[in-house]
């Protein structure tokens, strides 16, 4: 015992904090494999038979007379029923009722005298007393040893979708934009909220905690009759960029508010105070000495806005439009979908593809995101 | 001139990013199965160069690029630049933009329901009796076109408000015929032999039916699919209709006993793939699937016309899958009935443009160059059967026009708070082991409350 109890809690710890982290990836890991997976294995079968060897039942339909020879007066088709692909066959058969029906080497006698073998490298060999250039080619049940198989081809999907670029660069343009606007604003309100005493201060700061709980879906029909009346007012169109600008930024900011105005109220009042002897005014006061001590908070706010503009769909395509050319990546990796959708390799691949940026923004900036998560709830931290 | 004319649409369209002119399909004038007379008519009739039409619709993915390639006649013909959109809340979408005051030109919505609210809220511009009656004269059924597009406006007054266009086919049964042969099965001609073969599927050791009831948030509406199938098979298409404006209750014998039909399919744990307790958590896309396992999961998949994109890749209709029509009883005497769904256009903001859109799809062509695709139906008597791109969309047409009763889904025509709500989880209940009568009486409640 020379590690003593405490190492020993400490091997606890570190075993859940890996059971917890496994638990939380687990659901990530399973779209990451199954977004490398075929577009018929995912709805058959789940992720995880797709990482060792299994054994499936698959059907192979031999061409219909395709490269069939003549050999002492008997037609004969040969090929492979892999198909290329590897794998060891352990059963084969001809009928659905009864799909392992024969062993691999065996004959197998079909009716008019056809006979069909399949070898264990899913080699076979139809042979038959008529050509088999008329119907529609036998189907050949197989049962197969079958090991894990990874295709890019579902990104390449995503990837070389029309419009995929343009979709790209929508998306940035609405999404920086609306990340620096509101921080722009609400910066300097929340010094103001904070330092600045005025009548009807903790009013407003009640206001803003209020407009919190506001859901945005209420206000959509409403703000968006505004903007086509000003639009028709001033001769342009409602549906731009500006619009949506100004959207994010009406939703974030209260978020945005509340959260600086409490980093900034417990900045050090000594600081503020010592300023303003040596004759500092207000604005001074606050670019040179809050906005920098404010930047961690500034920083994750940003990441904050930039993760739900960059996600948004919805108000994306009521005050954007669902147009062609103004559309963002998460309204046409929606629309890759199809009209039913239920494309799980398409969702499984775009949903890494969508996820690409935030996640370099969440690395660029995450050391600031934990400080931040902090700010307004440690006072004087 | 008429080259310079597609040069400068084509030019115009690049630079709004829209559909060019030059992506048609079918050349004109080559193929002898289209109308080009009528293509060439209506280009002479109307030239809106320089006029853009928005129009917003159902379709994405593979569906939107269908619908940009007829899009592109369209403008070809009448120098209209098209911008086509969607979104996969078009649902809601069009009801935000239509009230917000900036809706498209044209919208398509599949639901009649939504249609009849936004007609009477006044947001949608009538047809006019033309177009009333050149429905009437020209597709097949013509009346029950009409009043499908029929809905009370702000004043209360009838008037036709939507154009029925591209239409799908509900009441098909898939199988795959191989599956059959291998087992000796024949096609049912009757719903008791349909009844007959789903025994002897069962005592041969076999699953007869796929059915999933799962989609997300709709979960269900496959079973109402179902539900309304049977109501036409054991009721009159009169009873039909007053079940869909509720004139009788939901808790009319009639509509109970079309519930209990569909449960003696999905109810019985030896007829389904999985058991009955598979049926509501079965997704929809994946249950055909069922079809094509080795051995076979099931032998048999009720669904609409639409189906085959959620088969295995490479499947060919006609050869690895096919379908029957949904046999009618023969002991009961209600013809050969058949449901189906469709989709309508309508004017959510009047203009030359928009008016140009709607004489547009009174054009043989316009129907004719996406049948020739596929996933097109119409009921339209002057476009051309031959032009049907595939056997089994030829197969369909001939189902909806050899059909002595065509009925529009009804979960589609009833309030959406019934057809897109109550009565799905109504399904979902039943097929947990909920009574039919305990389900009806539940949606009657939903009903009732909302009148």
């Amino acid at each position: 015992m020379v590690t003593g109890p405490k190492s020993s809690f400490g091997w606890v710890v570190h075993l859940s904090v890996v059971v917890f982290v496994a638990l939380w990836m687990l659901p990530t890991v399973g779209l990451l494999v199954s977004s490398f997976r075929d577009k018929d294995q995912i709805s058959v079968s789940g992720w995880w038979t797709a990482l060792s060897t299994s054994s499936q039942n698959l059907v192979f339909r031999a061409p219909a007379g395709d490269g069939e020879e003549v050999v002492n007066g008997r037609y004969v088709l040969k090929g492979s029923v892999l198909d290329g692909a590897s794998g060891q066959v352990s059963a084969f058969g001809f009928s659905s009722r009864e799909p392992a029906a024969f062993a691999p080497g065996t004959v197998a006698d079909l009716k008019d005298g056809v006979t069909l073998t399949v070898a264990g490298d899913g080699a076979f060999e139809l042979s038959g007393p008529a050509s088999f250039a008329e119907g529609r080619g036998q189907r050949i049940f197989y049962t197969a040893e079958v090991p894990p198989r990874f295709t890019l081809e579902n990104y390449r999907n995503v990837l070389t979708a029309s419009g995929l670029g343009r979709s790209f660069l929508n998306s940035m343009t609405v999404a920086i934009p609306s990340t620096v606007i509101p921080i722009l604003i609400a910066a300097f309100a929340a010094y103001a909220l904070a330092w600045m005493p005025f009548p009807g201060r903790s009013l407003m700061i009640a206001a803003v905690v209020g407009l919190l709980v506001v859901p945005l879906q209420m206000s959509l029909i409403p703000l968006l009759k505004i903007y086509n009346s000003v639009g028709q007012a001033l001769g342009f169109d409602p549906k731009s960029y500006i619009g949506i600008w100004l959207a994010h930024t009406g939703f974030g900011l209260p978020l945005a508010i509340y959260l600086l105005r409490n980093y900034m109220a417990g900045l050090p009042r000594e600081v503020m105070e010592s300023a303003r002897l040596d004759g500092a005014t207000d604005f001074q006061i606050f670019t040179r000495i809050v906005l920098p001590l404010s930047f961690p908070a500034l920083a994750s706010f940003a990441i904050f806005q930039f993760l739900w503009t960059w996600n948004d769909l919805l108000v994306a395509l009521v005050f954007l439009g669902p147009q062609d050319d103004k559309l963002v990546l998460t309204g046409r990796l929606v629309n890759l979908l199809g009209s039913r959708g239920g494309d799980w390799d398409i969702l499984a691949a775009s949903a890494f593809v969508s996820i690409a940026v935030p996640v370099l923004v969440f690395f660029a900036m995450q050391k600031f995101l934990v400080r931040g998560l902090l700010a307004g709830s440690v006072k004087g931290g | 001139m008429k080259s310079t004319l597609l040069a400068t649409v084509c030019a115009s369209a690049l630079v709004s990013g829209a559909v060019c002119a030059q992506d048609l399909k079918f050349a004109p004038g080559e193929d002898a199965r289209f109308n080009w007379a009528s293509y060439e008519d209506y280009a002479a009739k109307y030239n809106l160069d320089g006029q853009t039409l928005t129009v917003f619709g159902p379709w994405r993915g593979e569906d939107q690029a269908l619908v940009e390639s007829m899009l592109a006649y369209f403008t070809a013909a009448s120098g209209v630049t098209v911008k086509y959109s969607s979104s996969e809340n078009y649902e809601q979408q069009i009801v935000i933009d239509t009230q917000a005051g900036s809706p498209p030109d044209i919208a398509v919505l599949p639901q009649p329901g939504l249609i009849a609210d936004l007609a009477s809220k006044g947001l949608l511009t009538p047809l006019g009796d033309e177009t009333q009656g050149w429905l009437k004269d020209n597709y097949a059924a013509g009346d029950s076109w009409v009043s499908l597009g029929t809905y009370k406006g702000k004043d209360g007054a009838p008037a036709l408000y939507a154009f029925p266009y591209k239409i799908d086919v509900k009441s098909l049964v898939w199988y795959v015929p191989e599956n059959f042969e291998d087992a000796g099965y024949e096609v049912p001609q009757t719903m008791e032999e349909l009844k007959a073969l789903t025994e002897q599927i069962v005592a041969d050791g076999g699953t007869p039916w796929c059915i999933g009831l799962g989609s997300g948030g709709a979960t269900g509406w496959p079973a109402t699919d179902w539900v309304e199938d049977m109501m036409l098979r054991t009721a009159s298409p009169e009873t039909y209709d007053k079940w869909v404006s509720n004139e009788i209750p939901f808790t009319d014998p009639a509509v109970v006993g079309a519930i209990d039909e569909f449960g003696w399919f999905a109810r019985n744990d030896k007829f389904v793939d999985g058991g009955a307790a598979a049926v509501a958590t079965t997704d929809f896309r994946d249950s055909p699937k069922g079809l094509f396992a080795s051995p076979p999961k099931c032998y048999m998949h009720h669904q609409a016309s639409f189906i085959p994109s959620f088969f295995p890749e490479g499947t060919k209709l006609g050869v690895d899958a096919d379908f029957f029509y949904m046999p009618a009883y023969a002991g009961k005497d209600l013809g050969k009935p058949v449901l189906g769904a469709g989709t309508l256009a309508m004017i959510t903001k009047d203009g030359e443009a928009s008016r140009a859109f709607i004489e547009w799809l009174k054009t043989p062509i316009a129907h004719e160059v996406w049948m020739a695709q596929s996933g097109f139906l119409t009921p339209f008597k002057a476009a051309n059967p031959e032009a049907y791109g595939n056997g089994a969309l030829k197969k369909q047409g001939e189902i909806l026009l050899n059909s002595t009763t065509f009925r529009f889904d009804g979960s589609d025509l009833m309030p959406g708070k019934i057809g897109a709500g109550a009565f799905w989880t109504g399904m979902v209940d039943y097929a947990g082991g909920k009574s039919a009568a305990d389900v009806a009486a539940a949606v009657q409640a939903e009903w009732d409350a909302i009148k």
